[in-house]
């Protein structure tokens, strides 16, 4: 675990912004990379960054590690339209520098004996889950990517995956895909699946965890990479606490992968 | 040039530190997860997380919302426990070249007693720093900190409970703060810490529902500095005990402004989130600002802004 002024190698908008009547809209999603080779050198999958966001904001942001590129990382972020720390970062320069600590957190683990592996990104889940399929790739497992999103112009591009990927899409608006949430594609593909990694928002963890059965998760291995306010990413502050089956666990420390059964999501807030 | 601080000059063998730069408790966890970030070992001292008789799981979530230069918190003092702590955090404190100073917190007088009693001459503590801002149980949950009486109360319990030196920590949420500094001057504390959070709040109004699990919290970072600067300044021109000053401290000058006032001592708290090395930062500006204004012990600006 390092702190370094990472140098921006480059910032590109990935993603246009999303009006959303009920939730808070977003401006866009960004794709930044970073060199960083103390970090790069060490990241696993699911593994997170704390990013300072100028001097003017109390708080560092996570973002998950999105991908590793020789001494660089990548982050692919949401930037909410009233959203302090995100419109700072979309602002960066190439060849400015940007402070960060990390990495951060337990990671994915992919089991020994798992050959299939089955992706759910919901949104901007997508973040933490293309390192992980890189990673799977390289150690010669098959990866199928379930992507999610309001409408097809809110999916993350295909040219930005690795080809090996088998991507597989849904919409809410039936623009792109399979009409409907990510979860609805569950059932057709979590059978054939050793081990099954999602992250999304906590309505799409809430859905996956109540509909165990309908979505064919029934006694199957389900990592998520669970999203809470943080303060210091190091598991010193105790912001981030969930309670769990087995106790009470830092999100930054412990997480920010868990099973999917160990949380107790009537424990957590709402959204 | 000399950096070193004695912090409880009334106490045998006293509380000496290298330098007057110190982390604030439950901002620093036990020091051991920042060690992987920087030399921990050039700090003044490290104070750890608050620590309870038995472990606590704090409040709901969620317990953090950033604002206006700030952080509000409502953490509920989670914590381990002191036989944990006991048994797992201080005996890698005992190999360590800086001081350890344990924060302790209760809900009756008896607690505060008990804490300071196990917690006596165990390997790797160098002292105790007493949180005042607990509510008081018995005392209908008002804090113990609040006001004269039950402070000098815990006090004084604590100090016939230990031989270690104790720092009393106040509470800036009263209208007597000098009336209870004094009160615990005079009950024992060696040195006197201050300011913990400050009470607030934060609405969201899209579900018109407070924002924090636990509806109101503490508010710390800069936007608390001048307050807390008002009542260091005040504070330490009326008690006769080494005062420490803490709230919204991100820089060598912010801590500065802190020594001018009459602290002895600083703690970097929130600081700390944004910037891991924050502390080390600080103790850098300082002596920075030493070297440049040619000042050759830290002791000849103590209290430089009330002469
Ligand atoms: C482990 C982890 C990994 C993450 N990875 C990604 C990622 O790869 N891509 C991505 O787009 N987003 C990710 N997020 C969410 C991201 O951290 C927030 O969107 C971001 O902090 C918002 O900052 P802001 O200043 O723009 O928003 P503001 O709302 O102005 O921020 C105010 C405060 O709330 C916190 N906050 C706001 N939204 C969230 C949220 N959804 N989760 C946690 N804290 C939040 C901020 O960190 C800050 O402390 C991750 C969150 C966590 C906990
Ligand atoms: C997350 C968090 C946890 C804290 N926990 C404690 C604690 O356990 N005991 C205590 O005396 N003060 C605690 N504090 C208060 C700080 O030690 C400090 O007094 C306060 O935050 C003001 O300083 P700052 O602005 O530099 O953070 C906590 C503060 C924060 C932000
Ligand atoms: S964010 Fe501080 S303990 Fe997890």
């Amino acid at each position: 675990m390092k702190q370094v002024a990472a140098e921006v190698i480059s910032v590109e908008q990935i993603l246009p912004g999303l009006k959303r009547p009920a939730a808070r809209s977003i401006a866009g999603s960004w794709l930044i990379r970073l060199s960083c080779p103390e970090i790069a050198r060490e990241a696993r999958p699911g593994q997170f960054v704390m990013v300072r966001c100028g001097g003017e904001l109390t708080l560092p942001r996570p973002f998950s590690i999105h991908q590793i590129s020789g001494d660089g990382i990548a982050l692919f972020f949401a930037v909410w339209e009233d959203g302090r720390g995100t419109n700072w970062l979309r602002q960066k320069k190439t060849g400015e520098a940007v402070e960060i600590f990390g990495p951060l957190g337990n990671g994915f683990s992919i089991q020994p004996s798992s050959k299939n592996l089955l992706l759910v990104a919901g949104g901007t889940g997508v973040a933490p889950l293309r390192f992980l399929g890189q990673e799977a790739l390289g150690k010669g497992c098959s990866v199928t990517l379930l992507l999610g999103a309001a409408t097809a112009a809110q999916l993350y591009p295909e040219r930005l995956l690795p080809s090996l990927i088998k991507l597989v899409t849904a919409t809410v608006d039936g623009t792109a895909g399979r009409k409907g949430m990510v979860t609805e594609l569950m059932p057709d593909f979590a059978a054939q699946a050793d081990q099954v990694f999602a992250c999304g928002p906590m309505p799409m963890y809430r859905d996956m965890a109540a509909q165990k059965r309908k979505l064919r998760l029934i006694g199957k291995p389900v990592q998520i990479s669970l999203e809470m306010r943080m303060g210091c990413g190091l598991g010193v502050c105790y912001g981030c606490t969930v309670k769990t089956r087995n106790g009470l666990k830092q999100v930054c420390k412990d997480g920010p992968v868990f099973e999917l059964d160990d949380i107790l999501w009537e424990e957590l807030p709402k959204s | 040039m000399n950096l070193s601080v004695e912090l409880a000059p009334k106490h045998k063998p006293g509380l000496r530190l290298a330098n007057p730069v110190m982390t604030a408790a439950g901002t620093f966890g036990y020091g051991t997860e920042y060690s992987h970030l920087f030399d921990i070992q050039r700090l003044g001292a490290i104070v750890c997380k608050g620590t309870t008789l038995e472990p606590r799981e704090g409040n709901p979530q969620p317990r953090l919302v950033e604002t206006a230069s700030g952080l509000l918190n409502s953490i509920g003092l989670q914590n381990i426990g002191v036989r944990a702590l006991l048994e797992e955090k201080a005996p890698v404190w005992a190999g360590w070249r800086v001081p350890v100073i344990v924060n302790i917190a209760g809900e009756k007088v008896e607690d505060y007693a008990q804490l300071a009693h196990e917690l006596d001459g165990a390997a790797g503590i160098s002292g105790l720093e007493v949180n005042i801002s607990c509510p008081n149980v018995k005392a209908g949950g008002a804090e113990f900190g609040t006001s004269p009486e039950p402070a000098a109360r815990v006090t004084a319990a604590v100090k016939a409970a230990t031989s270690l030196p104790i720092i009393v920590k106040l509470t800036p949420n009263t209208g007597e703060i000098v009336k209870v500094a004094l009160a615990v001057a005079q009950a024992g504390a060696d040195a006197i810490a201050l300011i913990n959070t400050v009470r607030g709040m934060a609405i969201d109004i899209a579900t018109r529902r407070p924002l924090l699990g636990n509806k109101t919290g503490g508010l710390s970072g800069p936007a608390i500095k001048p307050i807390a600067l008002a009542m260091v300044y005040e504070v330490a021109s009326a008690v006769d005990v080494p005062v420490i000053g803490c709230g919204g401290i991100t820089s060598g000058r912010d801590a500065i402004e802190f020594i001018m006032a009459g602290a002895s001592a600083v703690q970097v708290g929130t600081a700390s989130f944004q910037n891991p090395r924050a502390p080390l930062d600080v103790l850098e500006g300082i002596e920075e600002f030493m070297k440049k204004e040619e000042i050759k012990d830290i002791a000849e600006i103590i209290g430089a802004a009330r002469r």
